[in-house]
Formats: structure tokens, sequence, C-alpha cells
């Protein structure tokens, strides 16, 4: 083997250790949390070398969801799911109406509604909590999902990445189906819904995980217990065990497999959903 | 002229319906709430009650308001710590990633997961974890008959530190992602190049993956930047922005301000320097997008 070749190996056995060494730490907390809701309610924490020694239980998990008033997992999953799949759903396809009005219907005044829409881009939801509130509560939506979907859609990246896609789509196709006395209403609905779908499914779900982790608004909107997303009941839930691990620990756990299923299931497009924002 | 104007006027009539939902929502829940802030940062008064207009004093008692210099400090201080150790960890993952090792799908798995959790569950690992007495950390130390000397939350330092170390786990795998696609897009043919032309691994880094990949790198520092800005989450779960107000961003201080004392014009007049800060940085982030293309 000459020198050259003996020296890339070092390099990929180094990869390896390195490699495989990051995962484990990276993944070392995650398997804590799960081995540790397994524990009987009211352990302390448990350090890695009495892990497996200390008795396992189920009674973590049945105290959590358990409906007793605290913790809510039924009702704050379904509220995370609900308020997630409805922005979701109505972000992609108000996105994907103005994406196409824009990028294929001409009139005049683009340039104009373009940049309004680009400022959209750089008005961080954090920015405008305190107007946004006074807003919903004049309105009286205080504890509603109105008041936990309508504001803080991100309706411009999405609308930005939408109108890329449809830009690219070949003209003499739209064309073509206008000669042949197709609405517009029906071109979007024939071709540019069922041509994008892949892009909309990377949109879709870079939209549904901002949504599902989406903390300071429905933080501030939803007080009620049973008007609470995850991120929002989680702590409040937690709040009330200072030492115990095993019970936050299962409501953690109970609280992330939605999303880790959907990871595992939904993995590559996930990845380039997060791709596309990034790059494109 | 009749036969001009009509389609034109179609043109007009069919745009307006496809753009009229979106712009709803987005005039209504996005431009409006700007501008009421705006309008609002100029009255002092109660959040929820009637205000009384005051013209710029909100602005010229944030300029003396120490806890302001210091959230904004906290803030630019979390850029400083946050942004290299994010680029370097997450280039570093990229690149094992795309070395094709065996199990690489496990790698890529591993590094990404902890960005599907939600920012609660991330704060209360780490604060199960890091926290005095009962704490993991403290816990192993003490099997061992040591004492954690120090806590992870009780000093400006440490209490960044903990910020970073829980939002790197949380989000490094995010980047990561950024700079692979960065990667994949280099032509191979590059490399099979330098191959043959005799480059050895650091050359052929030094002189094509890391050009390649100046794009990416500066949009993941903006994007950190930004994200820096929107700091809420862990500072509040983790810290509680203490001790003191030594971990307070941005956003955590306008919760306090608005939410805390129901101060709802100065909370706006700091909404809206943050706005003004966001906007500038992202106005830089798209003419860059725009002179790449």
């Amino acid at each position: 083997m000459s020198p050259a070749r003996r020296r890339i190996n070092f390099v990929r056995i180094g990869a390896y250790v390195i490699g495989y060494g990051l995962s484990l730490i990276m993944i070392a907390p995650l398997l804590w949390m799960l081995i540790s809701a397994f524990k009987q309610p009211g352990s302390t924490v448990t350090i890695i070398g009495k892990l497996f020694s200390t008795p396992f239980s189920l009674d973590s998990f049945e105290k959590v969801l358990k409906p007793d008033g605290t913790a809510m997992m039924w009702r704050w999953t379904l509220n995370s799911v609900i308020v997630g799949v409805v922005q979701t759903a109505v972000t992609v396809v108000f996105a994907s109406w103005a994406a196409f009005a824009m990028s294929r219907i001409p009139f005049k005044g683009k340039t104009v509604l373009f940049a309004l829409i680009l400022t959209g881009m750089m008005v961080p939801v954090e920015s405008i909590v305190v107007p946004l509130f006074d807003m919903v509560t004049a309105l009286g939506w205080s504890n509603s999902y109105k008041a936990l979907i309508w504001p803080g859609m991100m309706l411009p990246l999405a609308f930005l990445i939408l109108k890329q896609f449809i830009d690219q789509l070949p003209g003499e196709l739209i064309e073509a189906a206008k000669i042949d006395g197709a609405g517009m209403f029906k071109i979007w609905w024939k071709m540019v819904w069922p041509l994008s779908r892949s892009s909309m499914a990377a949109v879709s779900i870079f939209i549904f995980i901002q949504s599902w982790n989406n903390l300071l608004w429905p933080m501030l909107i939803a007080q009620d217990n049973s008007m609470m997303t995850l991120p929002v009941g989680i702590p409040t839930f937690q709040s009330i065990f200072a030492t115990d691990l095993a019970v936050p620990m299962a409501s953690n756990v109970l609280a992330s497999l939605p999303a880790l299923l959907v990871f595992l299931l939904f993995q590559r497009h996930i990845i380039k959903g997060i791709s596309m924002t990034g790059i494109k | 002229m009749k036969r001009t104007m009509r389609p034109i006027l179609k043109n007009y009539l069919t745009a307006f319906a496809f753009l009229a939902p979106f712009l709803a929502v987005y005039l209504w829940f996005w431009i409006y709430p700007i501008i009421k802030g705006f309008l609002t940062s100029l009255t002092t008064g109660s959040l929820g009650a009637p205000k009384k207009f005051v013209g710029l004093d909100n602005y010229r008692y944030m300029m003396d308001d120490d806890k302001f210099w210091s959230s904004l400090w906290n803030t630019l201080y979390f850029i400083l710590i946050s942004t290299p150790s994010i680029v370097l960890l997450g280039l570093g993952m990229a690149l094992l990633v795309n070395m094709k090792l065996r199990g690489t799908t496990w790698l890529r798995t591993a590094y990404f997961m902890p960005y599907m959790l939600s920012v609660s569950v991330i704060g209360s690992i780490w604060v199960f974890i890091l926290q005095s007495r009962t704490g993991l950390i403290a816990e192993t130390m003490n099997s061992f008959g040591k004492t954690m000397g120090f806590s992870w939350f009780g000093s400006w330092g440490m209490g960044w530190l903990s910020i970073l170390i829980a939002t790197l786990w949380w989000t490094v795998g995010f980047n990561m992602i950024l700079f692979l696609a960065g990667l994949q897009e280099i032509p191979e043919d590059l490399y099979e190049a330098a191959d043959i032309d005799g480059a050895n691994r650091w050359a052929q880094f030094r002189f094509i993956t890391m050009p390649s990949l100046k794009g990416v790198t500066v949009l993941i520092v903006i994007l950190q930047t930004i994200n820096s800005f929107k700091l809420f989450g862990q500072t509040w779960l983790i810290t509680k922005g203490g001790p003191g107000t030594s971990t307070t961003p941005l956003v955590h201080y306008i919760y306090q301000i608005a939410f805390r004392q129901w101060d709802a014009g100065y909370a706006s007049a700091v909404s809206f320097v943050l706005f003004l800060i966001i906007a500038i940085i992202s106005l830089g982030q798209y003419k860059l997008l725009m002179s790449k293309k």
C-alpha cells in the first residue's frame, strides 16, 4: 500500500471515531430522557451508572396521561395538531394562489406588491407580539383557535419558495391550456397544484415544524389550560415538579413522539425542505 | 378600445381574486401590527388600556435604560459565541456525513434529531442535566464523592454557556443540512481533476470545498444572527433570564416589559427597534442573495 493511501485510511478511521462519537453525544440526552421516563414517579435524577439497575415502570406515563386537570397531554397534542395542520394548509394554499397570480398573470403594480411581501420576510413575529396581543384581546379572541392560528403565519416565506417554483414551469403549458379555454382557477387546480406538489410538501413540513415549536405567541394568548399547545403546556405542567424526574420526562417523551414520528417518516422531505429554504 | 381594455381588466380581477386571501391575512396580521406597534410606541399606558401620546419619550427613555442596553449586549454576546460554534460544528458534521462512511443515515439522523423537539422539551432536558444538586452532572459528580463547586445558572458566563450548549445541541443539525446541501452542489469532477493534479485532501478542502461553501456560510451566519435576536425560549425556560438580568436577551426583555410590567408603549418602542435591526440584517441578506444571481 502506498503511503498516500494509508494516510487516507487514517483520515477515514478518524472520521469514523469522531462521527460515531458525536452521534452518541447528540443522541445521549434523548436516550436518557426516554429511559428516565420509564422510572417510577418520584424518582430523582438517574445517573448513567444506575440507568438499568433501578426498577422500570409505566406509572409515570399513566400519571401524565390521566386527565386530572393539570396535565392535559391529549388535549395539548390535539391543539398542537389542529393549529399546525390548519396553519400549514392555509399558508400553503394562500401562498400558492398568490404566487401563481404574481408569476403568471400580467398586471401593473407587481413590483410594489412584491416589495411589500418581501418586507414581511424581515418582520420577526417576536417584534409584533405586543400589538398583536392588543389586537387579538380587543377582538375577544383570547383562548381561541382563531387567535392561535391567524397571527404569525409564515406566508411570505411560503410565497417566495412557491413562486420560484411556479416561475420555472414552462409558459407554453399554461398558454396552451388558456387557448383550450381553461379558466385561471382551473389551470391552477389542474396544473400548478399537482406539479408543485413536491415543493409544497417540503414547504409544508418546514412550516409545520415551526408551528409545532412555537412558544412565545401561544404562551401569551392561551392561558386557559385547555387551549394550550404542547410547548406551552409542558413547562406549565412541569413547573410543579422540583425533583421528580420521571413524570416530567414522561411528558417530554409523549410531547416529542409525534414530531419524531413525522421525522422518521418524512426525513427526505424535511431535509429537502430545509435545503430549499436555505440555498434557493 | 373596448377590446383591449377588457382582458386587462379581467387580468386585474383574476389576479386580485388569487391574491385576496393572502393579502387579507398578511395585511391584517403582519403589516397592520407593525404600524400599530409603531404608533403605540409613541404613547404611554398599560396594555389594553387607553393610551396618551408622548412623542419620542419612550425612545429617549430607552437610551438611558441600562436594562435595554444590557439585553442588547447580551444578544450581541450570544451572536458572538453561538455563530462560530454553530458554523464549525455544523460544517464538521456535514463533512462527516458527506464522507460516505458506513452508517451515514444513522449519523445524519442522530445529528438532526434534536432539531425536531420543541424548545420546551429542550429546556426541560437541559435543566435536568445542568441544575445544581439534583441535576445529572451534579448527581454524577456526587456518586464519585465530589461536589459540583459551581452553578450552571449562577453567573453571567456559565448561564450563557448553558444556553449555548442547549442551543447548539438543538439547532446544529439544521445548519448541518444547509452545509450538506452546499457540499452536494459542488461538482464531483472538480475533485477528480484535483486528484489527477495530485492535490492532497487538505489542498482540495482549502481550494475547492471552502470557496464553494462561502455562500452557505454567509447565509448561516445571517440566519444565526437573526435567530439570536429572536432568542427567547431557551433563556425563558433554562436560566429564566437570571441571575438578575444577566441572561436576558432582547425579546425576553420585551416580554418582561409588556407582560410583567404591562407597559405597552415602552414595550412597543423596544419591539420597533428589534424590528429595525432585523429588517436591516434581512435587507443585507436579500441584497447578497440577489447579487449572487
